[in-house]
């Protein structure tokens, strides 16, 4: 087995100092990884639970919230414009039934009472006046 | 380099948050962060842990990936680094601690048990950037460039480094000549 190791190099490699190739074989085999399918699955599951754990450490709490911004922003647009549509029908709606019963039940009143005040005050104007005169 | 369009793809949705996308790219490119760590850390179980590390940190810097780039040399850069972080912390370990950690429970067991003991012995007095040198360049086939970019130093210093320690490893190894 010793006759195997040839040193240095025999050419085989581009490199004029490299080793033989036997030896090579020899590092490569006592660093060979391991070679089962089940090691290499279960090592990424172990890489992919630490990463996922360290997502999870990461994320704030309000972070799961996120999914539902867009849906949520959708939501409020549509209650706001629903709400408006809402509240432009009832003013549309208040206005003239407002308009009327502003002016059929106030203004007559006012407008009376706004006569009474001109006569009280013509009358008092006149009374006024009749004292001055006769004084 | 061409990027293969799927590993674009899947880049850009782990990028944006796709943790199924990023499972794919863990898949295709896990086996080669492992010989990248390995030829680092040299232990099984470190190599592990910081092919574990190094996608985690990918995973947090995805946002800074630019898709133009090799998604694999990326990762392997980081993994490279989360290994160098692990030696670091590992500085102190015996020639024994590392002869027993290269007896992979992988190997062939059929190759000659001297032989393996003695490779392995010589590999693990290596220093520990010449050993991973050796691994990366002759083993897994990576530029000097590349391992510069890997280890932090520059391509210049690995080739140096390349040529040193196979001039050590083969004076290790003097005895086994034909």
């Amino acid at each position: 087995m010793a006759d195997e190791l040839k040193f240095p190099g025999n050419g085989a490699r581009a490199d004029r100092d490299s080793l033989d190739e036997s030896l090579v074989s020899l590092i490569r085999e006592a660093y060979s990884p391991p070679a089962g399918e089940e090691y290499w699955a279960g090592l990424e599951s172990r890489i992919m639970s630490r990463v996922t754990s360290h997502v999870a450490a990461d994320t704030p709490w309000w972070s799961v919230l996120a999914p539902w911004a867009r849906p949520a922003l959708v939501a409020a647009a549509a209650l706001f414009a629903l709400a408006g549509a809402i509240d432009r029908q009832l003013t549309e709606a208040d206005d003239p039934a407002a308009y009327e019963s502003v002016v059929q039940s106030v203004t007559p009143d006012v407008l009376a009472t706004s006569e009474e005040l001109i006569s009280v005050e013509r009358g008092t104007d006149g009374a006024t006046l009749s004292y001055f005169l006769s004084h | 380099m061409r990027i293969p369009d799927e590993e674009r793809a899947l880049a850009e949705a782990a990028r944006a948050g796709d943790q199924n996308a990023f499972a794919s790219l863990v898949r295709l490119h896990q086996r080669r962060a492992y010989l990248v760590a390995r030829a680092i850390v040299t232990v099984h179980e470190d190599a592990e842990d910081a092919v574990q590390e190094g996608f985690v940190r990918a995973w947090q810097s995805m946002d800074r990936f630019d898709s133009s780039q090799s998604f694999g040399a990326w990762i392997n850069r980081i993994v490279a680094n989360a290994a160098l972080d692990i030696t670091r912390r590992r500085k102190v370990r015996t020639t024994e601690e590392l002869s027993d950690a290269l007896r992979s429970p992988f190997r062939d067991p059929a190759l000659d048990a001297e032989l393996k003991t003695r490779l392995t012995q010589a590999l693990a007095q290596l220093p520990e950037r010449a050993r991973s040198v050796i691994v990366l360049h002759d083993i897994e086939g990576y530029t000097h460039t590349e391992i510069g970019e890997m280890l932090g130093i520059p391509g210049g210093t690995a080739r140096s480094d390349l040529h040193h320690a196979r001039q050590k490893l083969r004076g290790l190894l003097q005895d086994l000549r034909g």
